[in-house]
């Protein structure tokens, strides 16, 4: 399995205390997405600035000369760059790393249960994104041999993938976190780069099947400017997702990955955009409850109120 | 203006009573009186008053200890004593001077409408030496101070026999009135055959029954004072309370207690006069499961219709009380002699027999005190936590938690605690003082460390070692590192072949090779401690009886030896290691750079350590950001933090002081040492370079545990012994009986609402099962601190936690100020 790495003690995916899962890899490319270096499903090599102590030793280790120095530090040529991981291996202070390992199963199961005893009644192990779906075969063995220990999963889905990995999944997932994001077609292929009536098919299947099941779903719906925040798109979700998940949670945008952009050298169409204001976040809450949404809560940080 | 001025704890629901209080405390030089020293001597010329030897362990004051001795002894009062004075034996001249002091010389306040009487306690008293006994002493001393201070100045740490750390049996004091004791004392005297009489157990069986008399005769003396301020009072109201306080006073603390008021009037009065006895503010002299043993006066008082308001009310005057034990230094420093804590320590709920619960009304009772009272640093409360634990206490702890900066209280953890307590009865050989029966009731005291209760004095500060020592011993095979400096003369020491010869750089070619070579230094470093310890434990048992404490620690009458001669049921001296981590992880950056990836050979590395890494930058960010490093739930990193436990804290039941024979026991406290010392010790292996702090007690080393507060405490409890079949208790090992300092800080948005509170109570609930004996909780927000350095005024009361003890941040020094804000606080997003 491709990872990113593992965040334990995460308090914000899921119930409970949860040790959590990031993995490589995403068929989405929100234009607001806060782990932009998870979206491609191959390795690739980052250097982080101020980790560097400018020894120069990566650009001497490198077997395919992609990296040079430049006056904005070391550049790496990504073309180039097979991710051998060379260069992180010899930086004396870590400010070279190889995002997207491949870790086997076991391994992963290994190191995800160490927090068990902090989990309690409701926490667990969140399989997250990129996408963990599109690592079909491998989060399946993964959450079967989690539920197998008796350990809650929760998979943490865009819901852009074949119904099939979903449904297969339910058996040994104890709740969804399902990301419902933007209801009209065309601007969610506009901000996504993808359409999305996979998507709304896979969840009135999985609502269905979670029902049956009697497993939990919750939906995520991040409260982007310009993308997600309007109340039309508001509206229009919650007359689709009405009673069926057992939460709704409207996540305010942040902006706390700037530094991310900046090492992938990608620019990023939020950099300057301000935190939501709890009002509005507020107002979203109840548009959401007047069009039959229920459950529907917000988290998140907001501007401080002066 | 301060931004967040706001989000400061204030104090909570006062009455105007315990408000005014608490206000004119705080108030500190500027108050009409307060409870600075008071000295007296005998008068004879070569006289002294100051303790020196309870100091050995703050090698801050080691400066200041000439001045100390002759300023005390300038300001001296004289207390006539007769001939037979002097024909009387040491503890017996030492119980009538206190006495004597205590009841005819300290003046007497009540403060306008407290309600507790017991007000001036700090007292610098006189040796009660004749000549010849003094020149003994200070011949001792003089040999004392010297190992000390070589000891201290060559990085190994400090050691000496110290006041207070126990929980003196307050309880029976409560319970039966010091008049039983006295009848007991009494009885086991006319036991003696002439010969015991003549000897040193009559003499301390004489000095303890005089010893009886003081809190009596205070007391009796306070009660016509209180009708003489009743007298002249106006206010009808007040005058009825002096007239009770009058009645508290002619029956507690020589008759039993009969109601909730008289307990805690009880309590006080006893426990003020320890601080007297041992010439010494507050020194982790602490009060154990108040909310057990006063628990039976709660329900009686409930009962007869005391309000619950005016019981808060009499622990709020309780609270008052305990604070001025910091007026002994009130003109020291920025903050009222309010430097840290003292640690009187207060144990609130924990497991009964049986693994039930005890937590009960009055736990919740006193915790609204506590709440209601902080910030306020004494006394201090520490919550025991276990896996039966109540919901209701959980959720009260938690939003405690978050509505302060540290957390008002520490958190004691049942199980890993009793794990401790019961290997040291194995180790000691004593099932019939510490069993699955009993080890429950236990209590710790001063920060965090773990005793037993009433009969127990385990020299809890008395020595602490830095374990780092032992890897510069190696590098110098045997002799130190680098000269160290003699910072009283300026003089750089010479090397000198002072440890065992482990091989030179060369021959230790194999990380096995220089692990035996680390052990062995350790074994030699741990030595020095206890031959250090020695020289002031003997003085301290030859010179210094404290006989009004040993009556209230159970063996010493019954033995008839002082508790400073090893009279407790319980005696150990506990060997606390600082540097823990930091020894770990330059293990670790050893096995990793010379011998795994030899990235450079162990002479290049010594030389590195020894131009402080100047010139080896590469190498040293190695060591900082390649090696493995302990405090991240990493197995193969805490399977040597937990060889390096191993190794020191089995070497260290080896040993045993001479003249009084008390075995030594492992724990890690280190106070600040990891502050101070870090000017003291070497560059080191793990990247750290001189004058850095070194790691806190059994904390990982500043920044090293990047996988979170879980992974910090699964390393934690690794290293304790962890959890598995055949433990100590239940199925928890813990090789530490003294317990470990373990403190997290989180970040404010942990805590941010009612479902993060309970995510909290669940990474409790966690720690429980995998973490370490105790932990403090420090939830802060760099941006808080930051606003703080910049308006100290502002912020004068936002309380932190250190290490065991609270501090109020604006008075800690600028690098600790850096320290504390640079330390990594866990956010979630």
């Amino acid at each position: 399995m491709k990872i990113l790495n593992i965040q334990r003690m995460s308090t914000e995916d899921g119930p409970g205390i949860r040790t959590t899962l990031f993995v490589k890899g995403c068929p989405l490319s929100c234009k607001w997405c806060h782990n932009p270096e998870s979206i491609s499903p191959s390795s690739h090599t980052e250097w982080i600035s101020v980790r560097c102590m400018g020894c120069n030793t990566c650009i001497q280790v490198c077997p395919k000369q992609a990296l040079s120095s430049t006056e904005n530090g070391i550049e790496i040529d990504q073309e180039r760059c097979i991710a051998c991981g060379k260069c992180a291996e010899e930086c004396p202070t870590g400010a070279i790393e190889v995002k997207g390992i491949n870790r086997s199963i076991d391994s992963l199961y290994k190191e995800l249960i160490k927090d068990k005893s902090y989990w309690g009644k409701d926490g667990g192990v969140t399989l997250s994104g990129g996408e963990i779906t599109m690592q079909s075969a491998d989060s399946l063995l993964l959450a079967k041999k989690l539920h197998e220990n008796n350990i809650r999963v929760a998979i943490d889905t865009c819901g852009f993938c074949k119904w099939e990995t979903l449904k297969k999944l339910v058996d040994y997932t104890d709740i969804f976190l399902y990301d419902l994001k933007i209801f009209d077609p065309k601007k969610h292929l506009e901000f996504t780069g993808q359409d999305n009536s996979v998507i709304f098919e896979n969840f009135e299947l999985l609502a269905k099947e979670c029902k049956e099941k009697k497993k939990t779903l919750w939906v995520r719906t991040p409260i982007i400017p310009r993308a997600t925040d309007s109340d039309e798109n508001i509206s229009s979700l919650a007359k689709i997702i009405g009673d069926k998940a057992d939460l709704w949670e409207l996540c305010a945008f942040n902006n706390l990955c700037k530094d991310k952009y900046d090492r992938l050298k990608k620019d990023w169409d939020y950099c300057s955009s301000p935190l939501m204001e709890a009002a509005r976040m507020k107002e979203l809450v109840k548009i959401a409850i007047d069009n039959g949404g229920k459950n529907v809560i917000w988290s998140g940080m907001t501007k401080r109120e002066e | 203006m301060a931004k967040y001025q706001d989000a400061i704890k204030q104090p909570g629901n006062l009455s105007p009573r315990v408000k005014w209080l608490r206000d004119y405390y705080f108030e500190g030089v500027d108050r009409p009186w307060n409870n600075e020293y008071s000295a007296y001597t005998t008068g004879t010329p070569w006289d002294t008053q100051f303790d020196e030897i309870t100091y050995y362990i703050v090698p801050e004051t080691y400066p200041f200890i000439p001045t100390f001795l002759a300023s005390l002894k300038q300001i001296s009062k004289e207390i006539p004593v007769d001939d037979d004075f002097w024909k009387m034996s040491i503890p017996e001249r030492k119980a009538f001077f206190t006495k004597k002091a205590a009841v005819e010389y300290l003046p007497m306040e009540v403060l306008p409408g407290d309600l507790l009487c017991g007000a001036r306690f700090n007292m610098m008293y006189s040796m009660c030496l004749n000549k010849k006994e003094q020149a003994a002493r200070d011949k001792l001393i003089k040999d004392a101070r010297k190992s000390m201070l070589a000891l201290h100045n060559h990085g190994y740490g400090n050691s000496g026999a110290t006041s207070g750390h126990l929980v003196p049996d307050y309880a029976k004091i409560i319970r039966h009135g010091f008049k039983a004791e006295y009848e007991k004392i009494k009885s086991l005297y006319e036991a003696l055959s002439e010969k015991d009489k003549n000897g040193r157990k009559g003499n301390n069986l004489r000095a303890m029954m005089t010893a009886c008399k003081m809190p009596k005769e205070l007391a009796e003396k306070y009660s016509k004072f209180c009708i003489s301020l009743a007298e002249k009072e106006k206010d009808p109201e007040r005058k009825q309370e002096l007239l009770v306080m009058a009645q508290n006073m002619a029956k507690v603390p020589w008759n039993p207690a009969e109601n909730f008021y008289e307990g805690v009037q009880s309590l006080w009065l006893t426990h003020m006069l320890v601080m007297s006895d041992e010439k010494y503010p507050g020194p982790g002299v602490s009060f154990g499961r108040v909310d057990q043993y006063l628990y039976p006066l709660y329900e009686k008082s409930i009962k007869e219709g005391m309000s619950k308001d005016f019981m808060k009310e009499i622990l709020g005057c309780f609270w008052v009380h305990a604070n001025t034990a910091y007026d002994a230094q009130i003109r020291v420093g920025g903050n009222q002699g309010i430097t840290a804590g003292f640690g009187q320590l207060l144990t609130l709920s924990g497991m009964g027999k049986d693994g039930k619960d005890m937590t009960n009304d009055l736990t919740y009772l006193i915790l609204d005190v506590i709440d209601d009272m902080s910030p306020i640093l004494e006394p201090k409360p520490n919550v025991r936590l276990h896996n039966n634990s109540p919901e209701a206490l959980m959720d009260k702890i938690v939003d405690m938690v978050c509505r302060s900066q540290g957390a008002p209280f520490l958190l004691n953890f049942d199980e890993r605690s009793m794990a401790g307590m019961l290997r040291e009865s194995k180790k000691a050989n004593i099932p019939n003082l510490i069993n699955e029966e009993n080890v429950c009731e236990y209590a710790p005291v001063g920060c965090l460390e773990n005793t037993m209760v009433g009969n127990d004095r385990s020299g809890t500060v008395d020595s602490n070692v830095n374990l780092l020592k032992a890897m510069e011993l190696v590098y110098g095979n045997g002799r130190d590192m680098l000269p160290y400096l003699d910072p009283m003369s300026g003089k750089w020491t010479p090397l000198t072949q002072d440890g065992p010869k482990t091989g030179n750089l060369k021959e230790l070619d194999t990380f096995e090779k220089f692990y035996k070579a680390y052990e062995e230094q350790t074994k030699y470093v741990l030595r020095r401690m206890v031959e250090n310890y020695e020289k002031s434990e003997n003085i301290r048992y030859n010179f210094n009886p404290t006989p009004y404490l040993s009556v209230l620690v159970n063996g010493c009458a019954e033995k008839g030896l002082d508790v400073t001669q090893g009279g407790a049921e319980i005696s150990f001296v506990t060997m606390e290691a600082v540097t823990y981590a930091t020894t770990v992880d330059s293990l670790l950056a050893v096995k990793y750079l010379v011998y795994d990836k030899k990235e450079c050979t162990l002479e290049e590395l010594v030389k590195a350590l020894k131009s402080n890494w100047k010139g080896y930058e590469v190498l040293q960010n190695k060591a900082l950001y390649k090696a493995p490093k302990y405090g991240r739930d990493d197995d193969e990193a805490d399977a040597l933090a937990k060889k390096v436990m191993d190794c020191w804290s089995e070497e260290t039941w080896k040993f045993r002081t001479k003249c009084t024979g008390r075995q030594f026991r492992p724990g890690m406290l280190s106070w600040n040492y990891w502050i101070g010392n870090g000017f003291i010790l070497k560059a080191s292996a793990n990247g750290r370079n001189e004058a850095q702090f070194l790691s806190n007690a059994i904390c990982p080393s500043n920044g090293a545990d990047i996988n979170g507060p879980t992974a910090n405490s699964n390393s934690v409890g690794i290293a304790l012994g962890g959890n598995g079949e055949n433990g100590d208790y239940q199925d928890y090992f813990n090789c530490l009986p003294n317990g470990a300092s373990h403190t997290i800080t989180f970040n404010t948005s942990l805590l941010r609402d009612a479902e993060h509170k309970e995510k909290f109570k669940s990474f409790l609930k966690g720690y429980t099962k995998n973490g370490g004996t105790a932990l403090q909780i420090n939830i802060l927000d760099a941006e808080v601190l930051k606003d703080a350095q910049k308006h100290p005024k502002d912020y004068r009361h936002l309380l932190v936690r250190i290490t065991g003890y609270n501090a109020y941040f604006v008075s800690v020094g600028k690098e600790l100020q850096d320290e504390i804000i640079a330390r990594e606080s866990h956010k979630t997003y």
